[in-house]
């Protein structure tokens, strides 16, 4: 089980963390360092607080209910990805553009800024969102992934090194990371996640999986199978394909 | 305020980006656990309903989706 969970901790994190940094590349871009440093800074620590307000919280929780709503919020979560991913594959939704993102990132944060005295203090509010925001389906994720088997640490861990690996790429390219293959992560920690959900939804309702935690790699080849199945069969052709 | 809302937003979308899947998946759950403590229905066959139930309503979901879409 853990190895499971702290891949999909550590491939959600590297997700949340690329589209996040985007946004604080455009906050330095714009505005400088600073305010990007200050809003990162100030976002990290609502979550570090948030995380040590809940985390001892779950604790008090008796196992078997705790089991059961952490199931239901990780099936209706990774569902959610494996949902969008499925769609982008099929075409019906367009893929997640980092480059077009940065583009249309700076636009909102040039016409927000414009004209206003408190330029830099806008920008890191738009780091301090976008960190908070990525950050907090993050910590979701981990405890999702973590807290029913005790594997808070690792899968917090798995989380950290991702962030730490997208900071380390980005600052050495430093431009947004568009060649991250963002739908096939989407799809695999939403099967992840969906696989994990079904599991513990089941032992919240007392069925004794047959096989143990192996019967994970069943459930998501199941969900794999169905999610790109479809994607098959609803396919619409990409513009470009014609060409 | 602003930022409060906007958070608000953000977690509820985590949950809540497709309303009728999201409902689909809870009736499914509810369906499941039904079958288990108030039908009497074998635990194992309960958690069977489950996962079949999960994939139809990703499959249904993905079509409807689609359909939606091309109109």
């Amino acid at each position: 089980m853990a190895a499971p969970a702290i891949s999909a901790a550590f491939l959600a994190a590297f997700v949340e963390v690329v589209e996040a940094f985007t946004i604080v590349l455009v906050v330095a871009t714009l505005r400088g360092w600073r305010p990007a440093l200050l809003g990162v800074g100030a976002a990290l620590a609502v979550l570090a607080l948030t995380v040590v307000i809940l985390g001892p919280l779950l604790s008090l929780i008796p196992i078997a209910p705790l089991t059961l709503v952490i199931g239901v919020l990780s099936l209706v979560f990774g569902m959610g990805w494996l949902r969008k991913a499925s769609l982008r594959a099929a075409g019906v939704i367009p893929l997640h553009d980092e480059d077009a993102e940065f583009a249309r990132q700076s636009r909102v944060l040039q016409a927000e800024t414009q004209g206003s005295s408190t330029q830099d203090w806008i920008a890191g509010i738009a780091a301090f969102k976008a960190v908070l925001l990525e950050g907090l389906e993050v910590a979701f994720i981990v405890i999702a992934v973590g807290s029913g088997r005790g594997l808070l640490w690792p899968a917090s861990i798995g989380a950290l090194v991702a962030c730490a690996l997208v900071l380390v790429i980005g600052a050495i390219a430093h431009k947004p990371l568009s060649r991250v293959p963002e739908n096939t992560l989407k799809l695999v920690v939403g099967v992840m996640l969906s696989s994990f959900g079904v599991f513990w939804i089941g032992e919240g309702l007392g069925v004794d999986w047959p096989g143990g935690d192996a019967i994970l790699f069943v459930f998501a080849a199941l969900f794999l199978a169905t999610g790109l199945g479809t994607a098959q069969v609803l396919r619409v052709p990409r513009p470009d394909a014609a060409r | 305020m602003t930022i409060l809302r906007d958070v608000a937003r953000g977690l509820t979308k985590m949950f809540l980006a497709d309303a009728a899947m999201t409902a689909a998946l809870l009736a499914v759950v509810a369906a499941a656990a039904g079958l288990i403590h108030l039908a009497g229905v074998p635990p194992l066959v309960g958690g069977g309903a489950l996962l079949a139930g999960c994939l139809v309503v990703l499959a249904v979901s993905l079509r409807s989706a689609a359909n939606r879409a091309r109109k």
